[in-house]
């Protein structure tokens, strides 16, 4: 790198005896002030081109193939029970299914598992088609009450579930209207697997977002049943999965944590999952998934990311190599003067 | 009109300045006009570029002007050192702004495309307030203030490189359409990388999700970054101001969002511990943020390698001679490519003529010489 102090082309002499005698800070105003301050002036020359290009290659190769170990490493069992869970008389009405609150809603399924899995195994259900992300349906929250309670009393945000039958709703708003209610509970063989539902939200939420002194009031006590209802006696820093289901998540398909089993599953074993299918997607062809996981250091089952480092990584060899062979073919000698403007006019004209 | 040179005498203020009008609606090019009296103010406002000489016979001139200047000769300097770096400075400046700007607004219409178009926002409304405020303004500003392709003495030794203004070189429309491409390719891989990377199964070891707010701060973090490195790769004179505001800004946005999520929860509302808790000690927001940014920078910075390698301008030509010290070692090539860099620049009758006598003397020599050693 050149370091360039810089020197103007003013009377030297004058200059000279006036830069000596500046020291510090007043120097460095005056070499701001003049445009001289040093300065690191690196040029791009075809080897650093080169060589980082490789570098930078090199370092991502590696880095993709542990990021894409990980993700392999991840035994993720993705089950779709929507369609099937609704008996064979209501395949052609569903809504009908769904919205006829005497027909059991209970279903059996079983699930093989393909390879080892260690605990604690992560459950979740999957969404897909669910706007969660509507810019209206984020809206209608009220964090001051999910706070305090009915202390608080401005939740005009969550029109129109703030209010009912002239009592305030305890916690207002569509997202808390809306939450989730199927049920899950995993047997393997005849002994009923222990599904761990604490901790399945942030801890920041539980502690400090949602009240410990806050119950629920008055919720969803309308005409029109949004989904799962709370039990009035526990605070709602421990209604976990009320906690999970108001963290809107970004995108229409979405996995929400619904709870982890503390053991391991050997390959081959066959586990039946008792689910209530009670929650509505069928009004808007959204569809439920059943998701079991086990995590690694990178978090769960995607392969994207270590295919994109390692497919980076090979173009930007690959690059290098180009560029080394154009490079070689034609130089163009470095500062030569054949390509300055007004040499290319004198030899043209 | 058709003159390269007019001389006028006893001319009162009111001539001055309509003869400046004349040439300039005429020719349609940028006049300046420079005079150091009071009656050359009518000059100095109707043109283009007033500039006013202070000294002997007073100060009007000096107030009417856009620039002052205590001599003279001190316009060459301003023309050719300073009327060129702030060409290059000012284009810069507002080719970086526009794509920096349509970086950020294109995720967030990209992302409405996952929400049903409903309007709603990626990323929290504090984020985007400091956006132009504090975490992405002020390495521009030292772009605008100190960037220098040469230095001053080479800029007035090859007068050449101030054509590059005239020319438009560095604004024109190749320039505005390439910038604006570059922000819609960042935007674009900006968000679909995240998008891909980060959902929909879970990013930490614990098993949790993304949700909006992890999904919009790593985004968010992704762009931060890659604008503060595309202004490191646009400087080629870095001084230490630019260093602190560069990778200032990009320490600036880490602070704010420590600092941001620390407070009472009532005040952020859901990024709440966002950064301490949630996404600052997970692996996947570093590496997602690492590949995310290389990705993004890499179609400018193959522009530029190609660029430089194949079809390099008159002042990266320059540079490299200055870095490789061939101006020093090379004396004679140095000298007379800045000689061949003022020929050029010379518009009088008198320089043609010199130059047609020069190029006949060439050719009476070389037919000399070549009638004596046959």
């Amino acid at each position: 790198m050149e370091m360039d102090g810089g020197s103007a082309s003013a009377p030297a002499g004058i200059e000279a005896d006036s830069v000596s005698v500046r020291q510090g800070r007043s120097k460095i105003i005056y070499q701001f002030t003049q445009q001289n301050l040093p300065a690191c002036k690196p040029v791009l020359s075809p080897a650093w081109v080169i060589s980082i290009f490789f570098v930078v290659g090199v370092i991502f190769i590696p880095v993709g193939i542990v990021s894409l170990h990980a993700s392999q490493t991840v035994v993720e069992i993705v089950y779709r029970y929507d369609a099937e869970c609704v008996p064979e008389s209501f395949r052609s009405n569903k809504l009908a299914y769904i919205k006829d609150s005497s027909i059991p809603k209970n279903c059996t399924k079983s699930l093989k598992i393909p390879k080892d899995m260690k605990a604690p195994i992560y459950i979740y259900y999957q969404l897909d088609n669910y706007y969660q992300n509507h810019r209206r349906y984020v809206k209608s929250r009220n964090d001051q009450q999910l706070l305090h309670g009915l202390k608080y009393h401005d939740t005009g945000s969550c029109a129109p579930e703030d209010v009912n039958h002239g009592l305030p709703i305890v916690p207002c708003g569509l997202i808390a209207w809306s939450l989730f209610n199927d049920t899950y509970s995993f047997y393997r063989g005849i002994d009923e697997l222990k599904v761990n539902r604490k901790n399945i939200a942030w801890e920041s939420d539980r502690e400090h977002k949602f009240g410990k002194q806050v119950y629920p009031f008055n919720f969803q006590n309308g005409s029109l049943i949004g989904g799962a209802s709370l039990d009035p006696n526990i605070p709602l820093s421990d209604q976990e999965d009320l906690i999970v289901w108001m963290r809107t998540s970004a995108l229409p398909t979405f996995r929400k944590l619904y709870g982890r089993i503390e053991e391991d599953l050997d390959a081959d074993d066959i586990i039946s999952i008792k689910l209530l299918n009670n929650y509505n997607t069928y009004s808007f062809s959204g569809s439920k998934k059943l998701v079991l996981s086990t995590s690694s250091w990178l978090g769960g089952h995607n392969n994207f990311l270590g295919l994109a480092y390692i497919s980076v990584g090979a173009s930007f060899i690959l690059i290098a190599f180009v560029f080394m062979l154009l490079h070689v073919k034609n130089p163009r000698p470095y500062g030569d003067t054949t390509n300055l403007s007004w040499n290319w006019k004198s030899m043209s004209g | 009109m058709n003159c390269d040179v007019v001389i006028c005498c006893r001319v009162s203020p009111k001539q001055k300045a309509s003869i400046t009008r004349m040439v300039k609606e005429h020719s349609g090019k940028t006049i300046l006009a420079i005079g150091d009296g009071a009656n050359d103010v009518g000059m100095i406002q109707e043109a283009d570029i007033g500039v006013g000489i202070s000294g002997m016979e007073g100060m009007q001139a000096v107030m009417a002007s856009d620039f002052s200047l205590p001599q003279f000769r001190f316009l060459e300097r301003l023309l050719i050192v300073h009327g060129h770096w702030c060409y290059r400075r000012i284009s810069k400046m507002i080719l970086y702004f526009v794509y920096k700007n349509v970086t950020l607004g294109l995720t967030l219409f990209y992302y409405n495309i996952f929400t049903g178009f409903s309007g709603q926002d990626l990323y929290d409304d504090w984020y985007m307030t400091m956006f132009n405020v504090l975490l992405t303004s002020l390495p521009v500003l030292s772009v605008g203030v100190l960037e220098q392709d040469v230095s001053s003495d080479v800029c007035l030794k090859f007068p050449a490189l101030y054509q590059q203004g005239q020319r438009n070189i560095c604004f024109g429309w190749k320039r505005i359409i390439g910038w604006i491409l570059n922000g819609i390719l960042t935007s674009l891989t900006i968000f679909l990388l995240n998008i891909y990377a980060l959902s929909p199964s879970a990013i930490t070891k614990h098993g949790y999700t993304a949700d909006m707010e992890h999904i919009g701060t790593i985004t968010y973090t992704s762009i931060i970054w890659t604008v503060n490195c595309q202004v490191a790769l646009m400087i080629s004179h870095f001084t230490f101001i630019s260093h602190i505001l560069i990778w200032g800004s990009i320490i600036c946005w880490y602070i704010f969002l420590y600092t941001y999520d620390i407070l009472p929860p009532t005040y952020p509302k859901i990024v709440f511990h966002v950064f301490t808790e949630q996404i600052g000690p997970e692996p996947a927001y570093w590496i997602v943020t690492l590949i995310v940014v290389i990705v993004s920078l890499l179609p400018y910075f193959i522009h530029i390698v190609i660029q430089r390698s194949f079809f390099p301008m008159d002042d990266h030509i320059i540079q490299e001679m200055k870095y490789s010290g061939t101006d020093v070692s090379d004396g004679p090539m140095w000298l007379r490519e800045q000689e061949r860099s003022k020929q050029m620049t010379q518009v009088g009758y008198s320089a043609r003529v010199d130059a047609k006598i020069r190029h006949l003397q060439e050719q009476m020599h070389r037919k000399r010489k070549s009638f004596y050693s046959s």
